[in-house]
């Protein structure tokens, strides 16, 4: 982190006018660094040794493991070196993007169908509703907008434990609550964007001109009103931006959610699983990736217009 | 007082034009869109929407079955789940940024050019546009189902992602220093050690934390489809009614996931930001001990 | 009325930033306050709608007085009290229109401000405001798109709507070059002469104070050290304020000929 000092010649200053100056001796070691790089190793070799605490997770062996493969799924999910299989694969998307009677196409009521509509769904109504709610609690997340200091630490810790539980546990709950279905997964992935938008947003708070808040209050608004008259114009690129990239987020998190009963794609996927039908489980992939990647090129070109 | 202050004397006042309200097209524009897909989504969408007024009695009833059922009796097991999530997100993040960094100065526009960029940014989107659980799944044919799986998907997914944030943060690094080397003979190599390294270092660094801080919650979801951790542990809990397994297993994950999140914020502050003034100043004073002359201010 | 009763504002950090200040300001009148940087301008006319709490004394507007005041009492205050800032203090984002109608927010429900469906006849207000300082076909155009001595009419304007019984500027012309500073100073000078609202403006230009103002206060350190008419304040008066010999800088019209 320092800069290049190079070597100094070990002569009396060449310019006689210099006074005498005392060089200062090299300063040790920021123990920062010496033991965060110590402390880093250590906790390296115990998460990836193989014993209790660690997952056994071995670099050199790691190449060996991958061509040691379970040739019957391989064959299922992708022999891509493969010509022939490259060749049935095709024709497999093929068939199922045309042919109506097949039991898991892309017809909108079959599994897989209504599986990535539901997808879809669920992440535009988790984006939708929990980027509502987020916009007046990122205002309250931050020391500016919160109107005291117990409403912003109320406010920060339960979204710190939002987001400490992760979506799918979130989705489980939910399907406790009100069974399973698309439901559980909305309100999951609400929560999951309540915890993004809010997080992301409020930082930006910090960081806005305050002259306007200040005209605001010299002109005798409410806490409120300063706060939506003043804050809210400046932090809503930013605010709508993290709500798109949220929305990416929900997209790819929904995929996840039919492992706990929560609906979407996922569910298609964990019911061909289980039934070893590894070309169904194949083709879901291919096509819910092909759905991420167009919406999240589609999402990102918005953002960068907003910001 | 109003009436007088609104009714100027000036003639000048009638000479100017108040312009027409114009029509508020992208406002309009986004208003409709999102009103449509609200619509069509809340109308087709197969949910029980009925069943969200039962949802808050039922929540209360589940959180006192939680409360009368706590016992410390399964922290052990618990525990060692949520380790285990933590040491899966920690090799992840290790593969992400062990093997994202090279490739980010390749990625970075004021290092190279176009011709190399493109390519490599194209891969690193590639990395980051599969969602980890996709990648998990193709993975089982070769490595099982089991905690490498996961880092090792995890990881994939991290090299996308830590290789587009750390190359944009090359890419504005201030070019003063690039150049001063440059002038002073400076190979590639050089360059990169004096003047990229230290100004882009401590930023990819906090951003690696970063990423951990994300991947123990990544290792948390891919736990559900069997990669092992807490989030497997809980989900099972759930399906099989395990009370006491889903409250214990809700307050660990909740308490290692923002105690990681403090330190790791911490970390992350200090590198960024450096040592602490007071810490600074006594450094510095250990290091001129001594020294009869005062270092010269300029 | 507005009276200072020996008021005091010590900051956190120590620094008395006003000490012992006696002044009353009849309405209507328009009072430049001049002194060198740090002098106490801003918190004088900071203490006058309670943006900056006073620690002694006492400061009366019209009928209230602070400290003393409760949330609400204070709000009405500052609706009472419109204020001009040095850096415009514009929203960027939103439009010419937006920006004024802030003016308005004390008097408008809470439902129309944030939704922001004001009424006609705050719109009607606000264009008003805007017709006096001459902006008005800007009123739909976005604030960060105008130049600094239009922002600064719009931030005179977002003043106005309030319907203020006093006006405060803090350094409003600091940042504009000297020809945009004549034409904000005179929409200033005029609305004091055809709205009567009693006027206190920081500056720190001395022809600048002696062209526009009636009355001249004097700040050094936190203290009172000149209050007179403009027309008696001359180059030793200005001295006497800073405390030292004039430069160009205190001069505006030395400035267009750097
Ligand atoms: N918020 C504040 N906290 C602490 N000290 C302040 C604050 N605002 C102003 N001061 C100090 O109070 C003194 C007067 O400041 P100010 O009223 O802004 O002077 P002027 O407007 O004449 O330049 C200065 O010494 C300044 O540093
Ligand atoms: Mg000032």
């Amino acid at each position: 982190m320092s800069a290049p000092t190079g070597e100094r010649p070990r002569r009396p200053s060449p310019v006689a006018s210099a006074r005498p100056q005392r060089r200062p001796r090299k300063p040790p070691p920021q123990p920062f660094t010496l033991l965060g790089l110590v402390g880093l190793a250590a906790f390296t070799l115990v998460t990836a040794w193989d014993w209790v605490l660690g997952i056994g997770f071995n670099p050199i062996a790691l190449p060996g493991e991958l061509a040691d493969s379970n040739p019957a799924m391989v064959e299922g999910l992708f022999n891509i070196t493969d010509a022939d299989w490259r060749a049935d694969y095709a024709e497999l998307l093929r068939t199922h993007f045309t042919d109506p009677d097949s039991p898991w196409l892309l017809s909108l009521d079959s599994r897989i169908g209504s599986g990535l509509v539901e997808t879809v769904q669920i992440a535009v109504l988790a984006t939708l509703v929990g980027a509502a709610v987020s916009l007046p609690l990122a205002v309250l997340n931050s020391r500016l907008g919160a109107p005291n200091r117990t409403t912003h630490a109320v406010i920060k810790t339960l979204n710190n434990i939002n987001r400490a539980i992760p979506d799918v546990i979130w989705a489980a709950l939910f399907v406790v609550l009100v069974s399973v279905g698309a439901l559980p997964g909305i309100l999951a992935l609400t929560m999951f964007t309540i915890g993004v938008v809010v997080k992301l947003t409020s930082d930006v708070v910090d960081g806005v001109d305050l002259g306007p808040v200040e005209a605001a209050r010299a002109a005798g608004a409410s806490h409120a009103a300063a706060m939506r008259t003043a804050l809210v114009p400046q932090i809503l690129p930013s605010f709508a931006s993290f709500s798109l990239y949220a929305f990416e987020l929900n997209l790819r998190g929904a995929a996840v959610l039919g492992f706990v009963g929560a609906g979407g794609i996922g569910q298609a996927m964990n019911y061909y699983w289980s039934q070893l039908d590894f070309e169904a489980v194949s083709v879901i992939i291919f096509v819910y990736l092909v759905l991420v990647v167009i919406v999240e090129q589609v999402s990102i070109s918005v953002r960068r217009r907003l910001v | 007082m109003t009436e007088t202050r609104s009714r100027p004397a000036r003639s000048r006042l009638a000479e100017q034009v108040r312009p027409e309200r114009p029509f508020a097209r992208f406002r309009w524009t986004v208003t409709l869109v999102l009103t449509a897909l609200l619509v069509w989504s809340s109308a087709t969408v197969d949910a029980s929407w009925g069943r969200l007024t039962e949802a808050p009695g039922r929540a209360v009833g589940f959180a006192q079955t939680l409360v009368a059922n706590a016992s410390l009796e399964p922290l052990g097991v618990a525990l060692e789940a949520m380790w285990e999530s933590i040491a899966i997100a920690w090799i992840a993040t290790l593969i992400g940024a062990v093997c994202s960094f090279p490739l980010v100065f390749l990625a970075a526009g004021n290092l190279t050019r176009g011709r190399v960029k493109q390519p490599v940014r194209q891969l690193l989107n590639v990395f980051r546009a599969v969602p980890e659980i996709v990648l998990a799944i193709a993975l089982i044919p070769f490595l099982g189902l089991g905690p490498v799986t996961g880092a090792v998907a995890m990881g994939i997914s991290s090299i996308g992602t830590l290789g587009k944030l750390s190359a944009e943060i090359v890419e504005s690094i201030d070019r003063g220093p690039l150049e001063a080397v440059e002038a002073s003979g400076g190979g590639r190599l050089t360059r990169l050690r004096w003047a990229v390294l230290p100004q882009a270092m401590p930023e990819i660094a906090a951003f690696w934390l970063y990423r951990f801080e994300i991947n123990i919650r990544v290792s948390a979801v891919l736990g559900v489809i069997g990669i092992g951790g807490i989030g497997g542990f809980i989900a099972q809990a759930v399906e099989r009614n395990v009370f006491e397994r889903i409250g214990l297993g809700l307050v660990v994950v909740i308490l290692a996931t923002m105690l990681v999140d403090a330190i790791s914020s911490r970390l992350r502050r200090r590198l960024i930001e450096g040592p602490s003034p007071a810490a600074q100043a006594r450094r510095e004073r250990a290091s001129v001990a001594g020294a009869e002359h005062e270092e010269d201010p300029e | 009325m507005i009276q200072f009763e020996s008021a005091e504002v010590t900051y956190p950090g120590g620094v008395h930033a006003l000490q012992g200040v006696d002044l009353t300001i009849d309405d209507g009148e328009l009072i430049v306050v001049v002194g060198l940087s740090g002098a106490g301008k801003s918190t004088l006319i900071r203490a006058i709608n309670g943006l900056v709490p006073l620690t002694g004394g006492q400061v009366t507007v019209g009928e209230r007085t602070l400290p003393g005041l409760g949330r609400r009492e204070l709000r009405e205050l500052r609706a009472e009290v419109g204020m001009i800032f040095q850096a415009f203090n514009l929203v960027h984002r939103t439009t010419v229109l937006s920006n004024v109608l802030m003016g308005r927010l004390h008097h408008v429900p809470s439902w129309r401000s944030l939704s922001g469906l004001y009424s006609p006849e705050d719109r009607e207000i606000a264009m008003q405001a805007l017709e006096l300082v001459e902006v008005v076909e800007k009123a739909y155009v976005r604030a960060g798109n105008l130049s600094g001595g239009q922002q600064q009419r719009v931030g005179i304007a977002r003043a106005l709507a309030q319907q203020p019984r006093v006006l405060l500027a803090d350094e409003p012309v600091a940042s504009l070059d000297p020809p945009t500073s004549h034409v904000v100073m005179r929409y200033l000078q005029q609305i004091n002469r055809e709205l009567g609202i009693t006027t206190l403006i920081n500056l720190h230009f001395l022809d600048l104070a002696r062209t526009y103002a009636d009355r001249v206060i004097g700040l050094r350190e936190g203290r009172l050290v000149y209050d007179g008419p403009a027309a008696d304040a001359d180059e030793a008066v200005f001295e006497e304020i800073y405390g030292r010999s004039l430069t160009a800088d205190d001069v505006l019209e030395a400035q267009g000929g750097l």
